[in-house]
């Protein structure tokens, strides 16, 4: 009766961990998405969802106020992915080393400024951070209330931005424009839309989501910012866009994966099971090459994604 | 009908970049690059010129710096050379940091488990431990490319992840951890494993000759042989290849051979020529500025040595840039970045022409 009670609650507390944890994963992929639909690789996931924790935690800090730090990581990652358009849409500089640049400018960039901007104290100081928000009524349901409906605005927010991006990309005028310049830019460029405008405007909001999904990171759950606190997960991000075939609801089924893979780590070694921690940690990179491996078709990718387009 | 004249400016691409317009870019992106860093240093509350003065100083301001410089340049030039031979044939192998550290670690197990060694062969040994772990680990991100079709950029970071963690479970109370030890690390390497030093007064070691000796190597690769023709003809146009009759796929996998068997070798001039331990830090961040270092370096084996020296440069003078200006060290990473982007932006934009499109 009591074990039964203590596994139910073990579930429970994995399944919230799992949607939690997938908040930033969710929110970087989303916007990958919408990039890639438009044709454009934004290899530079990684460092935008770097450089949005980093800044986020820093102007949270100075402003005494979440919201300024979310508002602000926001904003750093749409300023990166903007730099980042320019020189692979305008300039044509390639996708794959223009987004490494990116990653690495983030990691250097953060590390730098954290180690100037709090010289003096020796340690970085800890914010607050977003506590959960219950929805009434819905949280007092069994099981489901506790998992879905006991977490965070940001969380919230990325789960309702699947339904949201599904709707943007295949029930308006503008996504099927998005979805045209990355099939057919050409047909696009016939109509007299322009191409490069609708890749900017894709490629910046993915920026956007990944500054958020940093935000969440160091705002939204650890309080604090710690060099390289991302660890890889911009790179997840891509690779669950590749793995849910460019759609948003396989989008959001592969982060859930992702996240419970996680999840399931964090409460092994919670409850002291006798597996070294660096098998579990590896697990979501090993995981990530076999879902390449297993999901080989990139029928459903955007047919000239990666290639710039130009009239001639 | 109103009379002005109406001059429009256009943007074009032009099909070759002239020498001049080549070299007005390059100077306007490190002039650039260097403006930012000025700025970087203002905001770390340093002055700008003192900084930069440091940093040259605690580069180049004595022999020892010097050979230090050279020391830190070592395993950049590798993995440069890494990039640069993956890179000419457009295949993007990422990986060379995972590839430095399965480098390090198949030398130390190859010292260590491969039996008895006499003194004399202990540094071959090490040496072709590092260009077999390297370049297996590469070749792993090959297989995958050409069997699985997973794309190389994502299966070799991927790789890069994970390789750490195998790391510390061999450390952190593995089977490698020094006895009694404390920290994440193994025990000193035998003596007659390590390679010897150059010059009285630096710790400049053996492995900057190997180095020096792989650009040769690479440069006569890529220039003189069937290899080197089917790599530079791979990366203007691999289908074409494909065509006349080439196996792409076995020249995949001997691409990320080679380029892993470089990258391996810095993880053996770090242990063996620098910390003689394995661990972590002496490992780790060479693969990821390796790329940048063979992007300045034009992809070619002569610009990377340079580039290589130069970061080295960037690493060793920061240590005592920090000391004199409080600018932290990390900076030196941002720079890097900084760098690539500017050289990136001003390449392509010597590609570009402003022509006045007159309208009357």
């Amino acid at each position: 009766m009591f074990e039964s009670f203590l596994q139910a609650t073990i579930l429970v507390s994995v399944a919230a961990a799992t949607i939690r944890i997938a908040t930033p994963l969710l929110l970087a992929a989303l916007g990958e998405l919408v990039a890639e639909r438009s044709g454009v690789y934004n290899m530079g996931l990684e460092g935008m969802m770097l450089m949005g924790a980093f800044i986020g935690y820093l102007s949270a800090h100075q402003s005494g106020s979440l919201w300024v730090g979310v508002a602000a990581a926001g904003l750093t990652g749409a300023a990166m992915a903007a730099v980042f358009a320019f020189m692979v849409i305008t300039l044509k500089v390639e996708q794959i080393v223009t987004g490494l640049a990116v990653n690495l400018l983030g990691a250097g960039l953060s590390t730098y400024w954290l180690r100037a901007a709090f010289s003096d104290s020796g340690q970085t100081p800890v914010i607050p951070f977003f506590e959960n928000v219950p929805i009434p009524v819905l949280s007092q349901l069994p099981v489901v209330g506790p998992i879905l409906f006991d977490q965070k605005l940001l969380t919230y927010f990325a789960f309702l931005m699947v339904p949201a991006v599904w709707f943007l990309l295949f029930r308006t005028r503008y996504g099927l424009i998005i979805r045209c310049a990355g099939d057919n830019p050409k047909a696009l460029d016939v109509k007299g839309v322009s191409v490069a405008a609708v890749q900017y405007a894709a490629v910046v909001f993915g920026g956007l989501m990944a500054g958020l999904g940093g935000a969440f990171l160091s705002v939204g759950s650890a309080a604090r910012f710690v060099p390289d606190m991302t660890n890889g997960r911009g790179w997840l991000a891509i690779i669950i866009v590749i793995a849910g075939l460019w759609r948003p609801y396989a989008v959001l089924a592969a982060t859930l994966v992702f996240s419970f893979l996680d999840a399931l780590q964090l409460q092994i070694q919670g409850i002291g099971i006798a597996i070294p921690y660096q098998l579990l940690l590896m697990m979501p990179y090993v995981v990530a090459i076999i879902a390449l491996m297993v999901r080989r078709s990139r029928a459903n990718a955007p047919a000239m994604l990666g290639m710039p387009y130009s009239r001639e | 009908m109103t009379d002005f004249s109406i001059a429009e400016w256009r943007i074009e691409r032009r099909r070759e970049a002239r020498p001049a317009a080549r070299f007005i870019g390059l100077g306007a992106a490190l002039a650039g690059a260097i403006i930012v860093c000025g700025m970087l240093f203002l905001a770390a509350g340093a002055e700008p010129l003192k900084a930069f003065a440091s940093l040259a100083k605690g580069s180049f301001g004595s022999l020892r710096a010097t050979g230090e410089t050279l020391v830190k340049a070592t395993p950049l030039i590798f993995t440069g050379l890494a990039a640069c031979v993956a890179f000419r044939a457009r295949i993007w192998n990422i990986g060379a940091e995972g590839q430095v550290f399965a480098g390090a670690m198949f030398a130390y197990w190859a010292q260590h488990n491969l039996g008895e060694f006499p003194a004399l062969v202990q540094i071959p040994v090490v040496v072709m431990g590092g260009i077999a772990g390297g370049g297996l680990y590469a070749a792993l991100a090959g297989l995958l490319k050409t069997r699985f079709s997973v794309d190389e950029v994502i299966s070799t970071v991927m790789l890069n992840y994970i390789i750490v963690y195998v790391l510390s479970l061999l450390l952190l109370r593995g089977p490698w951890s020094e006895a009694g030890g404390f920290f994440e690390q193994t025990a000193r390497v035998d003596r007659d494993a390590t390679l010897p030093m150059l010059i009285a007064g630096t710790r400049l070691h053996m492995g900057f000759l190997l180095a020096l000796a792989a650009a040769v190597l690479v440069h006569l690769i890529l220039t003189r042989t069937p290899l080197g023709y089917e790599i530079r003809a791979a990366g203007s146009n691999l289908r074409a290849l494909d065509v006349q009759g080439t196996n792409t796929r076995r020249l995949i996998i001997v691409v990320m051979l080679l380029s892993g068997a470089l990258a391996g070798l810095a993880g053996v001039t770090e242990v063996y020529g620098v910390h003689y331990r394995l661990k972590a830090g002496a490992v780790a961040g060479y693969g990821y500025s390796g790329i940048i270092v063979a992007i300045l370096g034009q992809l070619h084996p002569v610009g990377v040595v340079a580039a290589a020296i130069l970061f080295g440069a960037l690493l060793n003078g920061a240590t005592l840039m920090q000391i004199e200006t409080g600018v932290p060290s990390a900076l030196i990473y941002a720079i890097q970045a900084i760098l690539l982007l500017f050289f990136l932006a001003g390449w392509a934009m010597c590609n570009f022409r402003l022509r006045r499109t007159g309208r009357v």
